[in-house]
């Protein structure tokens, strides 16, 4: 089981630095949203490697000051990929007011640098996930693009969100390191899934070059 | 997880199994859309095919409609043109010959000439029927009454009518198919109903056309209609789908028919 489990980590690390260059190659080619989702893939790419740098060839105690860049840009960037797709200005508004609190957060408390901003993190993705359930209402009647990564993004920010929104158990010295273990472990089983499912949508739809028309 | 179990630590594994139930829900959610999407579409073909079915119904309809004017046609020509032409060169060929006096030549000139105005106003006739000059000429209103005239002098009906017609309210070839429309009515009161009063009116308001067309002859069942394609009420309601008209058609039998239908001039949207 252990070695399973170290295999998924690994791969959801190798996979989350392939992927992106996989979209890189149809770029220029193909629409706004693309462009978008393409620099999303890239910027948790880099941001996965960095916690391993951070950890394994920096020796730091902790890599966790990195969750509050990786989900701050993953608000921001998956915001804007689906206002590309949703074409509704309130994604900017609610967006906009989410970033509000947050800075409000993080002025008031500079401590929460060093933990597990569980509110933020639950907020930013029930808000991607509502964009999401729209988007999925939105394709009920006809094809759309990206509807794979749609329902990736909903399966996965939907389902960790509460692994996230745990994250500041590890501080507490009551609980096991094996359960928050197993949190991460979870995490990493659901990333994977939710990164073959990215893949499926790159070999299905953007695999050979064309141009979707905007 | 035994370690865990055994610390008899709840909120863990509530954490877990509620991690599952998000999992569980949102794969719920997913096929729920799928198998929905999966609906609408199959809903949309058949719609689509329901269309396509339509359209080749009216395309089939129209050709049969086509066809019977085309022999309708025919008939007239061979029996008020070609037959009397006929007569015509007999007679002309009778004049050619030498031995006849001219008493005869005269009573064989004036029967050529009696025929030939017949065959003049019946070819008269057959072209006003294809197309009413005055319908060109001056309009809806007008060739609506000289219809009216035409029905009332053949003195089997009582016919009341109301019309009033603006000029150019309607487009020339919207105008003939309210025109034909009226004919159609006309031509099926006449031929089967065996109605004797009629009430027809055509009325204008601001932005709408009204008709409405009633006899009190025996009707018909409304599925018995609708079953006999290629006749006159299929060109009436196909004619209503060309100028996007409200038509409704009220008939049952021994209870006559009551026709309304209402439009509006296209140019003016």
């Amino acid at each position: 089981m252990k070695v399973i489990v170290d295999i998924v980590g690994d791969l959801t690390f190798y996979l989350s630095l392939i992927y992106p260059l996989l979209y890189l190659k149809g770029f220029v080619a193909n629409n706004k949203a693309f462009k978008i989702f393409t620099i999303y893939l890239l910027s948790i790419g880099v941001i996965m490697l960095f916690a391993r740098l951070v950890i394994k060839v920096w020796e730091f105690e902790s890599n966790l000051f990195l969750s509050h860049f990786y989900y701050v840009i993953q608000f921001v960037l998956l915001s804007l990929f689906y206002f590309q797709l949703l074409r509704s200005k309130w994604i900017y508004y609610i967006g906009g007011l989410v970033l509000l609190f947050l800075s409000y957060q993080y002025i008031n408390d500079i401590q929460l640098y060093y933990r597990y901003n569980a509110i933020g993190m639950f907020l930013t993705h029930i808000t991607l996930v509502v964009y999401a359930l729209i988007y999925l209402y939105q394709s009920l009647d006809g094809k759309k693009e990206f509807t794979i990564v749609n329902t990736g993004i909903f399966i996965y920010l939907l389902s960790s969100s509460l692994i996230f929104a745990s994250g500041n158990l590890v501080f507490d010295i009551d609980i096991p390191k094996t359960f928050t273990a197993l949190l991460v472990d979870i995490n990493n089983f659901l990333f994977l899934a939710f990164q073959i499912l990215i893949i499926i949508e790159w070999y299905l739809n953007y695999r050979k070059r064309k141009v979707i028309p905007k | 997880m035994e370690a865990i179990v055994g610390q008899d630590n709840q909120i863990l594994i509530i954490i877990i199994v509620a991690i599952g139930l998000l999992l569980f829900m949102s794969f719920a959610i997913v096929l729920f859309f799928y198998f929905s999407r999966r609906r609408v579409i199959k809903a949309e073909l058949e719609n689509a095919n329901l269309e396509i079915d339509h359209q080749k119904e009216l395309l089939q309809s129209t050709i049969i409609t086509q066809e019977e004017e085309r022999k309708r046609i025919a008939q007239d020509l061979h029996d008020a043109i070609s037959s009397k032409l006929n007569v015509v060169s007999l007679n002309a060929n009778i004049l050619s010959e030498t031995d006849i006096t001219s008493a005869e030549a005269n009573k064989i000139g004036e029967s050529i000439h009696k025929v030939t105005s017949m065959v003049l106003e019946n070819s008269r006739r057959i072209a006003h029927d294809l197309l009413p000059p005055t319908l060109e000429k001056f309009g809806l209103q007008a060739a609506l009454e000289e219809l009216c005239e035409e029905l009332i002098d053949t003195r089997k009906f009582k016919l009341t009518y109301e019309i009033d017609y603006p000029l150019e309210f309607l487009k020339c070839n919207e105008e003939l198919h309210i025109f034909r429309i009226i004919q159609e009515l006309m031509n099926n009161t006449i031929k089967h109903s065996e109605a004797n009063e009629l009430i027809l009116s055509v009325i204008t308001e601001e932005n709408l056309l009204s008709l409405q067309y009633q006899d009190n002859g025996k009707g018909f069942q409304m599925d018995a209609m609708r079953a006999a394609k290629g006749l006159g009420m299929s060109g009436i309601e196909h004619r209503a789908i060309i100028l996007e008209a409200d038509l409704t058609i009220d008939s049952s039998p021994g209870n006559g028919i009551l026709i309304k239908l209402k439009t509006t001039p296209k140019h003016a949207n």
